[in-house]
């Protein structure tokens, strides 16, 4: 019987009793979840809604983020996109708060470093966004402007410029997160020299007798014998 | 009300009226506006020697004494131009204007003084002509002072090759949305009534592009659109001081082009319902004038048209019809045959308006990215007609005309 008692019954009485005592938390904790997945949902729909009054498709759409987010994949409308993003941001942040109410101290200390590590994340996010937004803009100038000038590779000049700027705000997003700081600098520091290098020696060496007639060519103007007077 | 300062308020009460004012915009024309003064004054002296006139010269701060060339030019011998007897006094008026920066604005200053003089009818020249003769004067105020009409547009005579945005865009398009068959509606050289003056001054458009560079098409279309009684007036060859050669082509296209689809959006209830279009009335006697040969090099343009389908495509293809996108890379593939017809050309042009009102990118870049189609497009139309002469040339013309208006449903029906 005291085998029984000290072996059997105590455990499993002690172990009924913290969980009677953890399930007040197990309980606040869902109910937070539920809240959360519920806060979330009517962020999405609040949120939708707003974004379609401010027009945000239609200015994604000129700006080419709806047909960059079609090639990768998404087809949802950027404005569902995002809000369906924020929805999920507010039930991830309703999750992190149900796992602080079971008092579990390794939880808590990790739920603390995400909560520090957010806001950081949201500014890389809103970052990236309008890296990608500028990049996309700027490369379809640069694409357009190069093909009126007659340059043959405009299309390799615009990829340049978008993925350039895309580049940079991928850096400086990661430098927001702190993931590996130094390494992307320096990183983008070899990369960027290394195509500098590239180049130089390129059109320094391989591309002498081009150089020169390039320079001649802009140095003397356009050789067109174009006269029409279009206007 | 921009006229100041004091002094220039002071010679508009001096003055108190005119009946007509003709007005030269400038800056740093130094080398022509002494000729288009005196073409002036000679066509005032010499056709209306019993009206009252006023020459108004508005400069955006020219550094090369363009005012002072204007203030000081006079006719020395008036019996060069078959005039004998003393006639009235011009009024001068050499004044900078103010807003922003471009032709517009400084119309704004010319329609503000006719205003305020109470002008009956008013003509604008540019500084830079050479061609301008004392005729060119009474062939745009004419038909106003007379009362038969309100706005006078100018019918020049080019080279087949010149004027090609005009010839292949703005005029097809302008007719077919508005009904009217002004050649040149972007011309420059215009005579209008005073009451008209008083509208345009009226309309809130001076922060606009219209300030910087469309005052030409928005003065054209809004005489039209407005139902204003309209005419042309042929005044012979339009020869310009030599332009800078390294103009961008695309920041042209860009600005005229979209001026005209700006206002689209402006008569959008006015066009819908237009179908056709009638002639306006022509004054002046017109004559055959010779012209420098124009050298054109297609095989560059061919070039610059393969390009752009190659490197734009992807741009393209959210703008233009399947059947045009396809007929594209067909000209473009083949080597022998480079051809692109009217109902292509217009349904590019038709698609790029419908483009531009539902905003799909930006504007800029939008009509920039026309470029290399309007290059393939005019490369097509040179080939075409190497062989014709100017009347062949403008029956070619006019059958583009025809496609355009025949087309018209498609941005009727696709611009909601």
């Amino acid at each position: 019987m005291d085998i029984y008692e000290r072996f059997i019954n105590e455990p499993v009485k002690g172990f009924i009793d913290r969980m009677l005592e953890f399930l007040p938390d197990i309980i606040a904790a869902v109910l937070i979840l539920v809240s959360g997945f519920f806060a979330g949902w009517l962020a999405k729909i609040v949120l939708k809604k707003v974004f379609t009054i401010l027009k945000l498709d239609e200015h994604a759409e000129r700006t080419g983020i709806t047909k960059m987010l079609q090639k990768s994949g998404l087809n949802d409308p950027l404005s569902l996109l995002l809000a369906k993003i924020a929805g999920g941001f507010i039930v991830f942040a309703f999750f992190v708060v149900s796992l602080g109410t079971l008092k579990i101290s390794v939880i808590q200390g990790l739920t603390e470093k995400l909560l520090y590590f957010l806001p950081n994340a949201f500014i890389a996010l809103i970052v990236l966004t309008i890296g990608f937004i500028l990049g996309n803009f700027l490369g379809r100038a640069a694409l357009i402007a190069s093909v009126n000038a007659g340059i043959h590779l405009a299309g390799h000049v615009g990829k340049s410029v978008k993925y350039l700027i895309i580049i940079v705000s991928v850096s400086m997003a990661l430098e927001l997160l702190g993931i590996g700081r130094d390494t992307v600098i320096i990183s983008y520091a070899i990369i960027l020299s290394g195509l500098v290098l590239a180049f130089a020696i390129a059109f320094g060496l391989g591309g002498r007798d081009a150089a020169k007639e390039f320079i001649e060519k802009k140095l003397k103007g356009n050789q067109s014998k174009n006269d029409i007077q279009h206007l | 009300m921009t006229i100041e300062p004091q002094e220039i308020r002071d010679w508009i009460n001096e003055v108190g009226s005119t009946d007509i004012v003709v007005g030269i915009p400038s800056y740093n024309n130094a080398r022509t506006i002494g000729h288009v003064v005196r073409a002036v004054q000679a066509g005032l002296a010499k056709y209306f020697p019993d009206s009252k006139a006023v020459l108004v010269n508005s400069d955006g701060g020219s550094s090369d004494g363009t005012m002072e060339i204007v203030r000081n030019e006079v006719i020395e011998d008036l019996s060069s131009i078959l005039l004998s007897h003393p006639t009235g006094t011009i009024f001068r008026l050499a004044t900078p204007y103010h807003g922003l920066p471009g032709k517009g604005s400084a119309f704004k200053t010319i329609f503000e003084i006719a205003d305020r003089l109470d002008a009956r009818a008013c003509a604008v020249v540019d500084s830079d002509l050479r061609s301008i003769t004392p005729e060119w004067i009474e062939l745009l105020i004419k038909p106003v002072l007379s009362g038969q009409f309100d706005y006078v547009a100018p019918l020049y005579h080019r080279h087949k090759f010149d004027g090609t945005i005009t010839n292949s865009i703005i005029y097809p398009i302008t007719r077919a949305l508005y009904g009217k068959r002004v050649r040149q509606p972007i011309g420059g050289d215009f005579g209008f009534s005073g009451e008209l003056a008083r509208v345009y001054l009226s309309r809130d458009v001076w922060n606009s592009d219209v300030a910087r560079y469309g005052i030409d098409i928005w003065m054209t279309t809004t005489a039209i659109a407005g139902n204003y009684r309209v005419c042309q007036s042929f005044l012979g060859a339009k020869i310009h001081d030599a332009k800078d050669p390294g103009a961008d082509l695309s920041a042209m296209l860009f600005q005229v082009v979209g001026s005209t689809l700006d206002l689209m959006e402006t008569y959008h209830e006015v066009w819908k319902t237009v179908r056709g279009s009638s002639p306006v009335p022509v004054f002046g006697f017109q004559y055959t004038v010779g012209l420098e040969p124009v050298a054109v090099d297609l095989e560059r343009m061919k070039d610059r048209f393969r390009l752009g389908v190659r490197e734009l495509m992807e741009i393209w293809e959210d703008i233009l019809p399947v059947e045009v996108i396809t007929l594209l890379k067909d000209i473009s593939e083949h080597q022998d045959y480079f051809h692109i017809p009217d109902e292509i050309w217009a349904r590019v042009v038709y698609s790029f308006a419908i483009a531009a009102h539902r905003q799909i990118i930006s504007q800029e870049h939008l009509l920039k990215s026309l470029t290399p189609l309007y290059i393939g497009r005019t490369a097509s139309f040179v080939q075409e007609t190497m062989e014709c002469n100017a009347k062949e040339v403008e029956e070619k013309i006019e059958l583009l005309c025809n496609v355009f208006e025949s087309e018209k449903n498609l941005i009727v029906e696709n611009w909601e």
